[in-house]
């Protein structure tokens, strides 16, 4: 995109912007929104209104497909539901039982799972990179991981567009398949100032962004305020989630998201080769409820995806739906997320400005004299006091020690690291003894690392170590974490190693489709929603176009491809 | 007058990791603090409430006046569950952030974190353990009645143990004591600093919508509502100037 254009140029076929109320953040339509009947058969009924469900719902129902969304958490009003407080702003994430386990159990809750309209996407930090080609190929490659049924250059065109849609802000990326940003890159804070004069003093090249944050004028979508509350849902309407970038224009063109619906299983035919639709429990009371569809999308990422999968048991499947093989909840993955606190001697006030700034893909791609295969990226971060003082715990102070480093708060700059963290089959989600409060077995979440992911950990670390001291910094503190999730019911070549095909297809039950996290096989060092973004939008244009056979297996051919499109 | 371009005062830089005892720094003069300690004795948070829109306002406003009963945890728990607030949070005097009755209204409303580590019970059962567990070791190390019966040093010292995983037998078998720590630490951690009070102690700008902040840089700018540090300066013109 030629520089004089930045800024100018939406996206076409997508109106959210414009629908959006300039005085209110609600989501518009609500209200006038087109409610199914449950004995009406649906041309698709979506399992989570998140980034994945979202894009596909909004761009099917642009082909004419009747579409209603399941979601179990509640459909937002943010100017009453969203607070700019850490502490309030608890209702935002999945904080339902789950059991969490091996060498090394992954937290959960605000750390990386959503609830509600909008999903994870309504308290994602805007960190919205590409994920570089050599992602779809580790294993080829670098002899670790797995390659997708797909290639980077599948996706290439849908990154672009999405990217329009956030719509992401920017400078011209290097890394990767280079590429341009629509929107220019925002002014940087203080905080993140000091740590690239530090990273460009070692030869660490970091560019700013890339944030799906409005910088400028887009629609009616206001310009980001800095008010840096990005992690407990977007007020201003600034950051992009799907509540204000598809919902808006989904619901405009017919979708019908039920929201406070927990889907407990997707119902079968009765030869087991067809889904026919997907049985719910509805808030408060949790009563029984039957949606009829004629194709159903699961997008509950990679807790809730196989977690309802393995609910859904059936005399075809004994072991949980689509698990005949063993794959379902397999291949769960983490990114190591450690971050490393300097103490400078200005005031820093991290908490002005998105917290994601400045980030670097230097360190993406493999490089053998480091001693691991694989790489990270490094990122700006600005913990608010509740998530400082996490960090400054995680040093080993607390009382009158932590309460020193907590006074001394507006003096601190912070920059973290997203580790590749590999694939591994016992990294994986299970159904628990425990049930939730309708009976439904809890997920249960076990994770550990191999020693390739430890040694990318460790060698990370002591680069944004070096970065705080070549900025400066007078004391450091670090904290080692994880962040985001990936993988679950991935893509794969054949029913042995995977869940679905290369269009995102239960290998098993062909109408049923996955469109989330969960299908990735790799996840590089990048923040995934874009890519769950641009997956789906992959997949709508292969389902528009009728290249997905829908149709189970010996049936006459096409009897369900496409459909209405 | 402290200098904070440096910093000496930093525990990791001091000998035993331990900091100053707080008196170093002034009293606060605007605002409420936790035991008025003066980081920034000028700036009070709540100063700018009105420029808040109306649902953050709620939120922050009903933490200042809490109910003082407790719905999860016993009247015979209660006293060891202040003893372990007080010295989690180094608060030894008034005013004090009332974070036993957060964390109990937490727990009581059930707003647990979403994930519960295999090897553990529940919070709330982690909670009620990890008081008895602490009881416990007052009185096989100290031959005292209860944890809250003992000094503020024997306070400090039990929770020392506890966060070097070292506290072990009876209830504490119960438990993954490390996990155990982090479980109560981090919801001790987010009713501190929730609360205003502790915003003032900080210098946290606080909620900021629908006003935003709009200086970003060069370092030191402060937004009009931003408090200074402590300085050396003639308080009276100072606050004058930031009222």
């Amino acid at each position: 995109m030629p520089a004089w254009l930045k800024g100018a140029v939406g996206p076409r076929r997508n109106d959210s912007r414009f629908l959006l109320d300039v005085h209110r953040r609600d989501l518009p339509g609500e209200e006038t929104m087109r409610r199914y009947r449950e004995e009406d058969e649906v041309d698709l009924c979506i399992v989570g209104a998140g980034a994945g469900g979202s894009v596909l719902a909004q761009r099917m129902a642009r082909r004419g497909w009747r579409i209603v969304i399941l979601e179990a958490g509640p459909f937002w009003h943010p100017d009453q539901d969203w607070v700019s407080d850490e502490a309030g702003s608890h209702q935002l994430y999945w904080t339902e039982q789950r059991i969490i386990g091996g060498d090394d159990p992954i937290e959960l809750g605000k750390n990386n799972s959503g609830r509600g309209v909008g999903g994870s996407m309504v308290h994602y930090a805007g960190y919205c990179p590409r994920f570089h080609p050599s992602d779809f190929e580790t294993l080829a490659r670098d002899g670790v991981g797995a390659d997708w049924p797909i290639s980077y250059w599948d996706l290439r065109r849908h990154y672009a567009t999405v990217e329009r849609e956030l719509p992401v802000a920017g400078q011209d990326w290097p890394w990767g398949d280079p590429h341009t940003y629509p929107f220019a890159p925002h002014p940087v804070g203080g905080a993140a100032q000091v740590i690239w004069q530090g990273a460009h003093r070692l030869g660490i090249q970091m560019r700013v962004g890339p944030v799906g944050i409005v910088n400028g004028t887009f629609g009616n979508r206001p310009h980001c305020i800095y008010r840096g509350y990005c992690l407990q849902g977007c007020k201003v309407n600034a950051k992009a989630s799907p509540y204000v970038t598809h919902l808006p224009d989904a619901l405009a063109h017919g979708v019908e998201v039920r929201a406070d619906c927990m889907a407990s299983r997707v119902e079968l035919d009765r030869g087991g080769g067809r889904a026919v639709g997907v049985t719910y429990l509805r808030e408060p009371d949790g009563t029984e409820h039957h949606q009829r569809a004629r194709v159903v999308a699961v997008c509950g990422y990679s807790i809730e995806t196989p977690r309802l999968l393995l609910n859904s048991v059936s005399p075809a499947f004994p072991r949980g739906l689509c698990n005949n093989e063993d794959q379902v909840g397999r291949y769960v993955m983490v990114q190591g997320a450690s971050q490393t606190a300097g103490r400078f001697p200005t005031e820093m006030r991290m908490y002005k400005a998105p917290p994601p700034e400045v980030s670097s893909e230097q360190h993406y791609e493999t490089d053998p004299s480091r001693g691991f295969a694989r790489g990270f990226s490094v990122q700006t971060v600005s913990p608010l006091p509740i998530g400082w003082a996490e960090h400054v715990l995680a040093d080993g102070h607390w009382g009158r020690a932590l309460r020193e480093y907590m006074r001394d708060y507006n003096h601190w700059a912070t920059v973290g690291v997203l580790n590749e963290l590999l694939a591994q089959p016992q990294n994986r989600v299970t159904l628990a003894d425990e049930k939730d409060r309708h009976g439904l077995p809890v997920a249960r979440f076990d994770y550990s690392l191999c020693d390739n992911d430890k040694r990318n950990i460790e060698y990370s670390t002591t680069v944004i170590k070096d970065i705080l001291t070549a900025s400066g910094a007078q004391d450091i503190l670090t904290i080692h974490r994880y962040a985001h999730l990936i993988g679950g019911c991935r893509m794969g070549f054949s029913p042995a190693d995977s869940v679905v095909n290369s269009d995102q297809q239960a290998w098993a039950v062909p109408n049923l489709l996955v469109s989330d996290g969960s299908v990735c096989p790799t996840q590089g060092s990048a923040n995934p929603a874009l890519t769950i973004m641009a997956l789906a939008s992959r997949l709508a244009e292969r389902l528009a176009k009728r290249l997905v056979d829908l149709a189970p297996a010996g049936s006459a051919p096409g009897a369900l491809a496409g459909g209405r499109g | 007058m402290p200098d904070f371009t440096r910093p000496g005062h930093l525990p990791n830089l001091r000998p035993g990791r331990q900091p100053a005892t707080p008196d170093w720094l002034p009293r606060q003069r605007r605002g409420t603090s936790p035991q008025m300690i003066g980081r920034y004795p000028d700036y009070d948070v709540m100063a700018s409430a009105a420029a808040w829109d109306s649902a953050t306002r709620q939120v922050v406003e009903a933490r200042l006046h809490p109910s003082t009963d407790l719905r999860f945890f016993t009247a015979a728990e209660a006293p060891t569950l202040r003893a372990l607030c007080d010295v989690a949070m180094a608060q030894d005097r008034e005013p004090r952030v009332p974070v036993a009755q957060m964390v109990d209204a937490a727990l009581a409303d059930g707003r647990l974190d979403g994930y519960q580590y295999a090897d553990m019970p529940s919070d709330r059962d982690t909670w009620r353990l990890v008081l008895a567990g602490l009881d416990e070791a007052a009185a096989a190390q100290h031959g005292a009645a209860s944890f809250a019966r003992c000094d503020w040093p024997t306070r400090e010292a039990i929770v020392e143990q506890w966060a070097r995983g070292l506290l072990g037998g009876g209830t504490w078998d119960r438990l993954n004591v490390t996990r155990a720590w982090a479980v109560c630490m981090r919801m001790i951690l987010s009713a501190f600093y929730a609360h205003p009070w502790a915003w003032n102690e900080i210098g946290f700008g606080g909620p900021a919508y629908p006003r935003g902040y709009m200086r970003l840089g060069p370092l030191g700018v402060r937004e009009p509502a931003e408090g200074r540090a402590a300085t050396a300066e003639d308080p009276v013109p100072v606050v004058a100037e930031s009222g």
